[in-house]
C-alpha cells in the first residue's frame, strides 16, 4: 500500500464530503465499494486526534472498505448533532455532554473511551502552587462561568468549601494567569499548560482526576441505530481507530509530524504538537487499556464515572456505555 | 476659511481628496508609533504584539496567512455578494410594490437578530462540512446594513424630479432608474462600506463552526497558543484587508457619484389612524411569516427535534413545562445581565460616532488621521481586541461596554459622515454667500441632513451591538445571555437555547421599533420626505 495511494483517498473522501457523493464512480480506487463515513471530531485539527490521522493516512481504513472523513471542530461547532442526524456515524464527545444529550433524548451509547483520565488540570505558577485541592481556598481561579459544575464536583470529591475561592470568568487562555488577574486556571492539561511551556514560562498542573474526579473523555458516541444497524461500519471505525491510537503510542513524535503534515493549513507549530502529543500518552494509556486494549472500559471505572456525573447534576445509567463495538474490535 | 470655500463648487469629491492627501501618512505613522510603544510596553502580559514583531510573524509565515486569507476572503466575498444582492432585490420588491416594505422590513430585522452563536452551528447542521456556514454568516451579517440605507437613498430625491419624470408621461419603472436609483447610490455605497468589514468577521466567525481552514481557524489556534504574533498578524491583515475594501468602494462612489446633494423639499407627511392601523398590520404579518417560515423550514429540512426546535416547543419550555419558571428566571437573568453592558455601550457607541463625524466636518485635516483608526477599530477582530481591551480597562462591566461601543461606533459613524455630506449643494452655496462659518453650516444645514442616515444608523445598530455584546460575553467574559446560548448548546439544552434565540431577536426588534419611534417624531420636521 504505497502512501500516494492513500493520499488520493482521502481527497476522494474530502470530495464526497462535499457532497459529489460519486465515491466508487469516480474514485482512483477500484479495489473494493467504500462506504462513506464521517468522524465528527470535537475541536479543531491538532494531535489530540492524530491516532486518527494515522489510520487514514496507513490506509487501515481503506483497506476495510472505509471511506473515512474526518470533520473538524471548533468552538462554535455542533459535535452531537451531525450524530443524531446521521451527518457522522461517530463524535467524539466526553461522558459530560453524552450524559447531557441523552437527558435532552439523543439516543446515545459511549462506544469507547480515548482519555480514560479527564484531561481536566488547575494550572498554577510555581511562586504560588496549587499541589491538591485543599490549596485552592483563598486563591482566584480563571475560568469559563460554565465550568463551575466542574470545580463544584472537585470541592465536594475533596471536601473542599467552594465559597473560599475566587472565580473569575475568564476566556479561555492564559493570558489572565500570567498577567497577574488570576492565580490560577481551570483548563486542560494538553493545551494551555503546554502553550506556556512553548513560550518559556514555568507552570505546573494538577490533574483533577488524581483526585477523583472520573469523568470519561474524547469518548466515541454512536446512536443505538447505528449500533443495531451498522454494526459493520462501526466496529471498522472503531478498529482503524484502536490501531491508529496504538501506533501514535509506539511513536507521539511521528504521530505529531503526520498531524502537521496532514493539516499544513492549521497554523500548528510542531514542537507544540509534540509536547502536546506526549502529554496526552498518559490520559489515553493505563494498566487497564494496556491488559484490554484501547479505548476499554470496566464496570468499576463506569460506576466511577456515574458517581462523579451524579455530583455534576447528571444522573446516568451504566447503560450508557456499550463494549460490545470494542469487544468485537479486540477479539474479546 | 474663504480660500477653502472658494473650492466649494469644483465638488466635494476633489476638496476632500487635496486636503487629505498628506492625512492618512500622518495617521498612519500617529497608530504605528503608538502601536509600537504599547507592544514594547506591554510585552509581559501577552496581549499585544509590536507591529515590528507582526512583520517579521508575517514575513517568516507569508505563505500559510496568504492560503488562510485566500480561503477566509473568498468566503468572505461570496457572503458580501450574495447579501447585498439579497439587499438589493428586497429593496426592489418593497419600490416596486411599497405596501410590503413593512413586512420586509420586519422580517429581514428580525433574521439579523438571530445571534449568530446559535445560528452557526444550525447552519453548520445543515450544511455539513464546507463553507457554507461561512458565506451564510457573511452574507447575513451584511444584507441589513445594506438593505436600511437603500430604502432611505431611495426617497431622498426631491418631489419635482419625481413630477418631471411623471409629466412626460413615464411610469414607475422610469421614476426607478432615472430618479431613485441614482439618488439612492450614495446610500448604497455607505452601506457597502459598512458591509466589507462585517462580510469579514462574519466569515471569520463562521470558521469556528468547524472549518479545515481559514483566518478564523488561525485566530482560535493563535490564542490558544498564546501566540501573540500570530494572533496580531491575523488582526493586521484582516485590518488591512477590510481597509483596503473600503477605501476601494469609497474610490468607486467618488468616481461615480459627481452631483452635489440636491435640496429635498416635501411636505409634512400624514400620520394618523391608518398608518398606525398598517403598522399594526405588518407587525401581525411579520409574527405570523416568521413563525410560519421557522417551522416550515423545520419540516422542510427534515431536521431532527433534538437540535431543531419549533415555536410549540419554545412556547412549552418557556410557559407549559414543569420548571417553565426556573427557565424564564434563567433567561430572565442572563438577558438583565446583558442589558448592563449592551445599553451604555450602544448609546456611547452612537454618540461617538456622531461626534467623530461632525468633528470630521469641522476639522477635515483630521479626516486622513482618524479615518484608518476608525475602520481599524471596527475590522480588528473582535476576538483579538477583547483580551486587551479587558487588560486595559479591567473584567469589569466597562470592558465589555467599550467593546459593544467600538461595535457600534463604526456604523454609525460612517452614516453619519455620509449623511452630512448629503447638505444640498445649493443651500451650502447661499450659506457660502452669507460668509457662514462651517459650525453655522453644520448646526443649520448639515446636522438636519444627516439626521435620517443617523437613525438608520441607530436602528442598525440595534442589532449589531447585541451581536457584539452576545459575542463578548460568549468568547471573553463567560456573563449573560451569549455565555447561556454557547453553554446551552454544549451542554444540548436546545429548549434553552432556542428560546433564548426567540427572545434576543424579539427584543432588538422591540428596541428597534422604538428607535424608530423616535426618529419618527424627529424626522417628521426635518426630513418629512423620508415619511411619506
Amino acid at each position: 500500500m504505497t502512501k500516494d495511494l492513500n493520499r488520493r483517498t482521502f481527497l476522494g473522501t474530502g470530495a464526497a464530503a462535499l457532497g459529489a457523493g460519486t465515491l466508487g464512480l469516480g474514485s482512483a480506487r477500484p479495489a473494493m465499494a467504500q462506504t462513506a463515513v464521517s468522524l465528527q471530531l470535537s475541536w479543531l485539527h491538532s494531535a489530540q486526534f492524530a491516532g486518527s490521522y494515522i489510520a487514514l493516512d496507513r490506509g487501515w481504513w481503506a483497506e476495510s472498505g472505509l471511506a473515512v472523513s474526518l470533520l473538524p471542530g471548533g468552538p462554535n461547532a455542533p459535535v452531537e448533532p451531525p450524530v443524531v442526524s446521521g451527518t457522522a456515524l461517530v463524535g467524539i464527545s466526553a461522558a459530560d455532554y453524552t450524559a447531557a444529550a441523552v437527558a435532552e433524548g439523543a439516543p446515545f451509547k459511549i462506544i469507547g473511551v480515548a482519555m480514560q483520565k479527564n484531561p481536566f488540570v488547575i494550572a498554577s505558577l510555581p511562586a504560588n502552587p496549587v499541589n491538591e485541592p485543599a490549596d485552592l481556598v483563598g486563591k482566584r481561579i480563571g475560568m469559563a462561568l460554565a465550568n463551575t459544575p466542574v470545580l463544584e464536583a472537585l470541592c465536594t470529591l475533596n471536601g473542599v468549601d467552594i465559597d473560599g475561592i475566587d472565580i473569575v470568568p475568564t476566556q479561555y487562555s492564559a493570558q489572565p494567569l500570567l498577567a497577574g488577574e488570576v492565580d490560577c486556571l481551570l483548563c486542560w492539561e494538553t493545551d494551555l499548560p503546554v502553550a506556556m511551556d512553548m513560550q518559556g514560562v514555568e507552570n505546573q498542573t494538577m490533574l483533577m482526576a488524581d483526585h477523583g474526579y472520573a469523568v470519561h473523555s474524547q469518548t466515541y458516541i454512536a446512536t443505538e441505530d447505528s449500533l443495531a444497524n451498522r454494526r459493520g461500519d462501526l466496529v471498522r471505525l472503531m478498529s482503524g481507530e484502536v490501531r491508529g491510537w496504538e501506533a501514535y503510542r509506539a511513536d507521539t513524535d511521528a504521530a505529531a509530524r503526520l498531524t502537521l503534515e496532514m493539516h499544513p493549513d492549521a497554523g500548528l507549530d510542531l514542537e507544540t504538537q509534540k509536547l502536546q502529543a506526549a502529554r496526552q500518552v498518559p490520559l489515553m494509556f493505563s494498566e487497564l487499556t494496556d491488559a484490554n486494549g484501547f479505548g476499554w472500559w470496566t464496570d468499576d471505572t463506569v460506576a466511577a464515572n456515574v458517581e462523579t456525573l451524579g455530583l455534576l447534576g447528571r444522573t446516568v445509567s451504566p447503560d450508557l456505555w456499550d463494549r460490545s463495538i470494542l469487544e468485537e474490535v479486540h477479539g474479546t | 476659511m474663504t480660500s477653502l470655500t472658494i473650492h466649494r463648487p469644483i465638488g466635494p469629491a476633489i476638496e476632500r481628496r487635496s486636503r487629505a492627501a498628506l492625512g492618512p501618512v500622518v495617521g498612519l505613522l500617529v497608530l504605528l508609533a503608538g502601536w509600537e510603544a504599547a507592544g514594547r510596553l506591554l510585552t509581559e502580559a501577552f496581549v499585544l504584539a509590536a507591529p515590528s514583531e507582526v512583520a517579521r510573524y508575517l514575513a517568516a509565515e507569508w505563505a500559510l496567512m496568504g492560503r488562510a486569507l485566500g480561503v477566509t476572503l473568498t468566503n468572505a466575498a461570496a457572503g458580501f455578494v450574495i447579501g447585498n444582492l439579497a439587499a438589493v432585490l428586497l429593496a426592489a420588491v418593497a419600490l416596486v410594490w411599497p405596501r410590503s416594505e413593512g413586512v420586509i422590513t420586519g422580517l429581514a430585522l428580525l433574521v439579523f437578530c438571530l445571534p449568530l452563536v446559535a445560528t452557526g452551528p444550525i447552519l453548520r447542521v445543515l450544511f455539513g462540512p464546507g463553507p457554507g456556514p461561512q458565506i451564510t454568516l457573511a452574507a447575513l451579517a451584511v444584507y441589513y446594513t445594506t438593505l436600511i440605507p437603500l430604502l432611505i437613498g431611495l426617497r431622498a430625491a426631491p418631489q419635482s424630479w419625481f413630477d418631471l419624470v411623471r409629466s412626460y408621461g413615464r411610469g414607475r419603472l422610469s421614476t426607478l432608474v432615472h430618479v431613485r436609483a441614482m439618488a439612492s447610490l450614495p446610500y448604497l455605497f455607505a452601506g457597502l462600506q459598512i458591509a466589507a468589514p462585517a462580510a469579514f468577521l462574519g466569515a471569520m466567525v463562521g470558521e469556528f463552526t468547524g472549518a479545515q481552514r481559514g483566518m478564523g481557524v488561525l485566530t482560535v489556534r493563535a490564542i490558544r497558543a498564546l501566540d501573540v504574533e500570530m494572533t496580531w498578524a491575523i488582526a493586521t491583515l484582516a485590518t488591512l484587508v477590510s481597509v483596503a475594501v473600503y477605501l476601494a468602494i469609497g474610490a468607486v462612489a467618488r468616481r461615480v457619484l459627481l452631483d452635489e446633494p440636491p435640496v429635498i423639499l416635501s411636505a409634512p407627511a400624514v400620520t394618523g389612524r391608518r398608518r398606525r392601523r398598517d403598522g399594526w398590520i405588518d407587525a401581525s404579518l411579520v409574527l405570523a411569516l416568521a413563525l410560519g417560515g421557522w417551522a416550515g423550514a423545520l419540516w422542510l429540512f427534515d431536521l431532527n427535534p433534538f437540535f431543531a426546535k419549533g415555536p410549540h416547543d419554545v412556547v412549552e419550555a418557556l410557559f407549559l413545562a414543569p420548571d417553565a419558571a426556573a427557565t424564564r428566571a434563567t433567561i430572565g437573568a442572563a438577558l438583565a445581565e446583558t442589558a448592563i453592558f449592551l445599553i451604555p455601550g450602544y448609546l456611547a457607541g452612537l454618540l461617538a460616532g456622531a461626534a467623530l463625524a461632525m468633528l470630521l466636518i469641522l476639522v477635515p485635516v483630521l479626516a486622513g488621521t482618524a479615518m484608518p483608526v476608525a475602520i481599524a477599530l471596527r475590522s480588528v477582530p473582535i476576538v483579538t481586541t477583547a483580551p486587551l481591551v479587558v487588560l486595559l480597562i479591567g473584567r469589569g462591566a466597562l470592558g465589555t461596554i467599550v467593546l459593544v461601543a467600538v461595535m457600534v461606533f463604526f456604523p454609525t459613524f460612517v452614516a453619519c459622515l455620509q449623511g452630512l455630506r448629503q447638505a444640498p449643494g445649493q443651500v451650502m452655496s447661499v450659506l457660502d454667500s452669507y460668509a457662514a462659518g462651517p459650525l453655522t453650516r453644520l448646526v443649520r444645514v448639515r446636522i438636519p441632513a444627516m439626521l435620517p442616515a443617523f437613525f438608520a444608523a441607530a436602528r442598525m445598530a440595534v442589532p449589531a451591538s447585541v451581536l457584539a455584546v452576545t459575542v463578548v460575553e460568549w468568547l471573553a467574559t463567560g456573563a449573560g445571555i451569549g455565555s447561556l446560548m454557547a453553554l446551552s448548546a454544549s451542554l444540548s439544552d436546545y429548549d434553552v437555547l432556542w428560546a433564548s434565540v426567540v427572545l434576543v431577536a424579539a427584543l432588538s426588534a422591540l428596541g428597534y421599533v422604538l428607535v424608530g419611534r423616535v426618529e419618527r417624531r424627529v424626522l417628521a420636521i426635518y426630513a418629512p420626505e423620508q415619511l411619506a
